[in-house]
């Protein structure tokens, strides 16, 4: 073990029951997160990469397999398994302060602690500023912005973002992507980041994983041979990168 | 041609749209309600004579119609004129008995409004939340939800010590649906991903309930609130009429049997006024409690 947040997926069958009924969505997957790692779901839209992510954040049971987390199987959704989903999920009644410090008051930590905690993870996405205000008072990516830093004050050991960006214009998403990747640095959080954006995809992450809509499983994992030193943008002109592009198009039409 | 009409009016027709928006506003925040009663808004003078000159043109054609005895359609001979009204309202304005009438009845609307919106609250917070509560409550909710508090009154004598506490059950009951069943409603249209949120970040069913359903249903119970005040004003004057022995229903149920026909009017006017002050301080408290929601 290296580290906390290491996600074991072991033959995952997800689906929905309606009756006697079971769709199968994710039919027999089987992955390993390591601790610390950055990785991509991406998949034609209904392919089932959204309800994956809310299995692994203890929101969906598996109708067989398991999920572990750490060496323990994960049952219900917690503090370790923070989540920023599509929508925006700020409490609408409560401040970005209170937003952010819901999670360690919920832990027992004490309100000082927590309003200190909030503070820090509000300075580390960008809003300082803005702690008093409500979230309807925020344009939509800052409202991203408060979503996360709330997920991180609880310190968890996996982020999992549900194509958190897909709603917002390319300047302000391609300025959360750079913060989100310069929090991953300074957290070593587990990353697991669903999408339907190739570019997005490669940007961010060090894999790919390409999720067949057919089979309800893994059709391709890429690596993406991200260097940390190289500028973002250098990256993504790269030949290389091109390349993978190419092949996760080709993956995801197959 | 309404464009130049426009640009010929400017000045006027942006001051009126400039009234209206605010007139708007006021209305969007539940301020109207009060308002209406007494037409006063800072909407410039025209908007405050206007009303003025309609009010007491309809006072002198209500004082013309009862001195000349008019029938038609109405009968105007047993109506009081407004003088009329207004010498009634001197002379019991005065007294203790009058004091003592507005006394009780706000006594027993806010006992039991306020009975009505703890149970109704708590009610309507158990149907959204417990789908096994929900199937244990909802069949006498069904049952009890179509029946209007006023056919209770019989039932209410019976079954109370006092008609006073009667009375006080029949107000209850009129507070009470609207507020569980806007309360019920709140509740159910709380979104997935608030709770999944919620829970994400280590709640327990117990910190969800305090700290996003009952939060996110807090605009629709205070609707259900001041729908609930509008039925227990109802179910109030009825209790009082039919039953009371105080209470402002009472004296207006008392004034025409003692043919004070002038009283019978300024119970009315005091009825609406009571009534407009207990729902303007809801939506008043509203606006306090949730400004995020403004």
């Amino acid at each position: 073990m290296k580290g906390i947040g290491h996600i074991e997926i072991q033959q995952v069958c997800l689906g929905y029951k309606s009756g006697l009924d079971i769709r199968t969505v994710i039919q027999d997957l089987s992955l390993t997160l390591d601790a610390g790692s950055f990785t991509s779901l991406i998949g034609a839209s209904g392919c089932g990469k959204s309800t994956l992510l809310n299995a692994i954040g203890g929101h969906y049971k598996p109708l067989s397999g398991s999920i572990i987390l750490d060496g323990v199987e994960i049952k219900t959704p917690g503090a370790d398994l923070g989540i920023v989903f599509q929508q925006h999920t700020l409490f609408p009644w409560k401040t970005v302060k209170e937003n952010v410090r819901f999670g360690p008051m919920r832990r027992g930590v004490g309100r000082a602690a927590a309003d200190k905690l909030a503070d820090e993870y509000i300075e580390l996405v960008g809003l300082s500023g803005y702690e008093n205000y409500y979230p309807k008072m925020l344009s939509g990516g800052m409202q991203h912005r408060a979503e996360i830093a709330r997920a991180l004050a609880n310190k968890p050991a996996v982020l999992l973002m549900d194509e958190p960006f897909g709603a917002l214009d390319a300047q302000m998403r391609a300025s959360l992507q750079d913060s989100l990747l310069s929090i991953w640095e300074s957290t070593h959080v587990t990353i697991v980041f669903v999408t339907h954006d190739v570019n997005e995809a490669i940007r961010l992450s060090q894999r790919v994983v390409i999720i067949s809509r057919r089979s309800g499983s893994i059709s391709s994992i890429i690596e993406t041979n991200k260097n940390h030193d190289e500028p973002v943008e250098q990256y993504m002109q790269s030949r290389q990168t091109q390349e993978l592009k190419r092949r996760c198009l080709e993956m995801l039409s197959a | 041609m309404i464009a130049s009409d426009q640009k010929r009016n400017g000045k006027l027709r942006r001051h009126d749209a400039h009234a209206m928006d605010k007139s708007l506003r006021i209305n969007k925040r539940g301020r109207g309600y009060t308002n209406s009663f007494l037409f006063i808004g800072n909407q410039g003078v025209r908007a405050f004579i206007i009303p003025l000159l309609s009010v007491i043109s309809g006072l002198l054609i209500w004082q013309w119609l009862t001195q000349t005895h008019a029938d038609v359609v109405l009968d105007f001979s047993n109506i009081p004129s407004p003088l009329h009204v207004y010498k009634s309202f001197l002379n019991v304005v005065v007294t203790k008995t009058y004091w003592k009438d507005i006394y009780w009845s706000l006594y027993r609307i806010a006992l039991a409004f306020t009975i009505g919106s703890v149970v109704g609250v708590f009610i309507g917070v158990a149907l959204g939340y417990s789908s096994i509560l929900r199937l244990i409550i909802a069949p006498y909710i069904e049952i009890m939800r179509p029946i209007p508090a006023i056919a209770w009154v019989p039932m209410a004598i019976l079954m109370w010590p006092t008609t006073g506490q009667s009375i006080i059950f029949i107000t209850f009951l009129g507070a009470v649906f609207p507020i569980v069943l806007n309360t019920w409603d709140g509740v159910k249209r709380v979104p997935v991903e608030l709770v999944k949120a919620a829970r994400s970040l280590g709640a327990n069913r117990i910190s969800v309930l305090f700290h996003v359903v009952i939060p996110y249903a807090i605009p629709n119970i205070t609707v259900g609130m001041a729908l609930g005040m509008g039925a227990a004003w109802f179910a109030l004057l009825a209790g009082e009429m039919i039953s009371g022995r105080y209470g402002i229903g009472y004296f207006t149920w008392e004034s025409y049997q003692l043919i004070q026909y002038g009283n019978i009017i300024v119970g009315m006017l005091t009825i609406g006024i009571l009534s407009s002050i207990t729902s303007g301080a809801i939506y008043f408290v509203k606006r306090k409690i949730v400004p995020w929601a403004e």
